[in-house]
């Protein structure tokens, strides 16, 4: 049984980026490892800016839920929106891949940047291939494993690929989001019968397979098990070296175990930014400090 | 009176309530088969087919002497299955798109000043009863396609055949679609409805715009409620009989697609058209029974078509049900 053994993680050379490092050999698919060990710090050179928020600011109606808001995104770190619920995480996460455009109330204003082209002028198709997102919520299509994966990829061109040509794109995919394992043999299965942590799993494969190059990932465990929400941090913190991560939390041990950079926002405005270290152990802002030390939240 | 004991009897009176509606149905199609079954024995399986005009069998069958030994059965109803069949599936499957196309334009895309207006029309026209459909029918569309599409050269190439006046094909399809679309519109609609919206952001957030989403995933996932409206207005389309025997044409005919565009303009009238046009000869015994025998067909289409539409939902929605 040769097919079984998973295959080598590759790059599509189609879309291959060339300022992409391949990514880390040999993901184990099942590390149950129970302590999620701090990622170590990114090696000098490895991180790159992948996207640059400048001034942004969103208000649905007359209610600002983002306040001129400067931020970069950079591929080998891990930057965690931190705040408590109604803050605008979310808003300014679906900024980045213009999903707010979608809320008719919703008006952007200020620059989004990816690899220095403004957003508003990529195709938006293009920009969400390049920006993917993982819900709070698992959200897999009701299709089969394998459907779901490959979904992204069938929708990319008129013509649609063969499934056989799509199975190496869909084992890669499931293999880094460290599902592949578990399913492999099941890829014909209805997703939705999977556990909610898998299901979640399958959701971050699903975007991994169109190759963004940043993925954004709102509370992705929020609705999951400790154990799953150990295996999805690890699985992050693996993600990194390949491509910029931003997630959205308001669990703080989960920023701190995850996070090489930090945005805390309050009420829309971005009160602290900088490296994780020295927003958990030195703030500057005092409503950073409350939060961090749980005054408030 | 304890709270279990007056559920228990409400349980039980609605259990003998249902019970009863299904020995009604049950007797009904018992009923009805006793009543077709000399006409199907006569004829054994060429009743199915074709025999010749069918009309005039059925006026043999009407003028049948008195003697029960020799009442005349001999009908081959292959024209009025084929127009039934015809009508019936082109409707639908014209109406299955329409309803589909509206349906994504209700809930998707129409601004919410339009769809505040559509929905309650949409609803309000799918009850507007069929003889209303029937007079505008015949007053207005069959004149209309009499003049402008029944054109001499058509006329005279199937003058031998069958006379064309307008009452045919196309416009019973047509006004039959009209009629049935609107109820399938309502039930596709609720069903776009109720597709999380998690999904169709999902497939947008991977770069899909929003038509594509929800042909892929909304539409997708409404498939069975699409089948369950395909089935019931295909019931309705095969039950239709006064608005069809208006501007169907009064002919047991069988439309023949090798006559090009004109097929549309011939005329086919279905059995349940038949079977209202001819109430009248009921009180004859093998007519009566002759016509007993198209409903049964009725009733066992109909039958069929509930129960291909529960394998073909049950089938669909293996992806959808969690556990
Ligand atoms: N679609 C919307 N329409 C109107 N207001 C919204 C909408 N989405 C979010 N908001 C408001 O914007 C603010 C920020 O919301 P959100 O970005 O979801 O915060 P968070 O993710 O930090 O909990 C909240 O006050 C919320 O009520
Ligand atoms: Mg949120």
């Amino acid at each position: 049984m040769a097919e079984l053994t998973p295959p080598p993680v590759r790059r599509i050379a189609l879309d291959a980026d060339p300022t992409v490092i391949p990514p880390e050999e040999a993901i184990n698919g099942n590390g149950h490892a129970s302590a999620v060990r701090r990622p170590e710090a990114p090696r000098p050179g490895t991180v790159l800016e992948r996207m640059r928020v400048e001034e942004l600011s969103v208000a649905y109606g007359s209610k600002l839920a983002v306040n001129r808001v400067s931020i970069e995104v950079n591929r080998g770190e891990v930057l965690a929106l931190i705040g408590p619920s109604g803050c605008g995480k979310t808003t300014l996460l679906r900024s980045l891949n213009r999903l707010v455009d979608g809320t008719a109330s919703a008006a952007r204003s200020g620059r989004i940047l990816l690899d220095g082209n403004d957003i508003d002028f990529i195709d938006v198709t293009q920009l969400r291939r390049q920006v993917g997102m993982v819900f709070q919520q698992p959200n897999p299509f009701p299709m089969s494993i394998f459907d779901n994966i490959a979904y992204g990829l069938r929708e990319r061109g008129s013509r649609k690929p063969s499934k056989r040509a799509l199975e190496p794109a869909v084992h890669s995919a499931l293999h880094r989001a460290g599902l592949l394992e578990e399913v492999k043999d099941d890829l014909q299965h209805p997703a939705l019968r999977l556990s909610g942590g898998q299901q979640q799993r399958l959701c971050i494969a699903r975007s991994l397979a169109v190759q963004p190059e940043v993925l954004l990932l709102d509370e992705p465990c929020s609705a999951l098990d400790p154990i799953s929400t150990g295996i999805i941090e690890e699985l992050i913190a693996k993600l990194r070296t390949e491509i910029a991560i931003v997630i959205v939390t308001h669990n703080l041990q989960q920023a701190q175990r995850v996070a090489d950079r930090v945005a805390f926002m309050y009420l829309g405005d971005l009160v602290e930014y900088g490296a994780a270290e020295q927003v958990f152990e030195a703030p500057q802002a005092m409503r950073t400090r409350d939060y961090v030390t749980g005054a408030f939240g | 009176m304890s709270a279990t004991r007056e559920d228990r009897r409400v349980g039980l009176t609605l259990g003998a309530l249902s019970s009863l509606v299904l020995l009604l149905i049950a007797g009904m199609i018992f009923f009805v088969l006793e009543k077709a079954w000399p006409s199907f024995s006569h004829n054994g399986l060429s009743w199915f087919g074709a025999k010749g005009e069918v009309d005039a069998q059925l006026t043999e069958i009407f003028n049948s002497p008195a003697d029960p030994n020799n009442y005349v059965y001999t009908i081959g109803a292959w024209p009025l299955i084929y127009a039934t069949a015809l009508v019936t599936f082109l409707s639908v499957a014209l109406a299955t798109v329409f309803s589909v196309l509206s349906a994504i334009f209700i809930v998707e895309f129409a601004p919410d000043r339009l769809r505040r207006v559509l929905e309650p029309v949409v609803r309000l026209l799918a009850a507007v009863p069929s003889v209303i459909y029937g007079l505008i029918g015949i007053l207005v569309i069959v004149p209309f396609v009499a003049d402008h599409f029944v054109t001499e050269g058509a006329r005279e190439s199937v003058r031998f055949v069958i006379q064309l006046d307008g009452t045919s094909l196309a416009v019973a399809t047509a006004i039959l679609t009209v009629m049935i679309t609107p109820i399938m519109i309502a039930i596709i609609v609720d069903a776009l409805r109720t597709v999380p919206q998690g999904w169709t952001q999902g497939a947008v957030a991977l770069g899909v715009n929003r038509w594509r989403a929800m042909r892929t995933i909304a539409v997708r996932t409404a498939r069975p409620a699409i089948v369950a409206a395909a089935v019931l207005a295909s019931a309705r389309a095969l039950g239709e009989a006064i608005m069809l025997s208006m501007v169907s044409g009064s002919v047991g005919f069988a439309p023949n697609p090798l006559d090009g565009y004109i097929f549309l303009l011939e005329p086919a009238r279905p059995l349940a058209a038949t079977i209202v046009d001819n109430a009248e000869g009921l009180s004859v015994v093998p007519f009566g029974q002759t016509l007993y025998a198209f409903a049964a067909v009725l009733l066992v289409s109909t039958a069929m078509l509930s129960l291909g539409g529960w394998y073909a939902r049950r089938a669909l929605r293996k992806y959808t049900v969690t556990r």
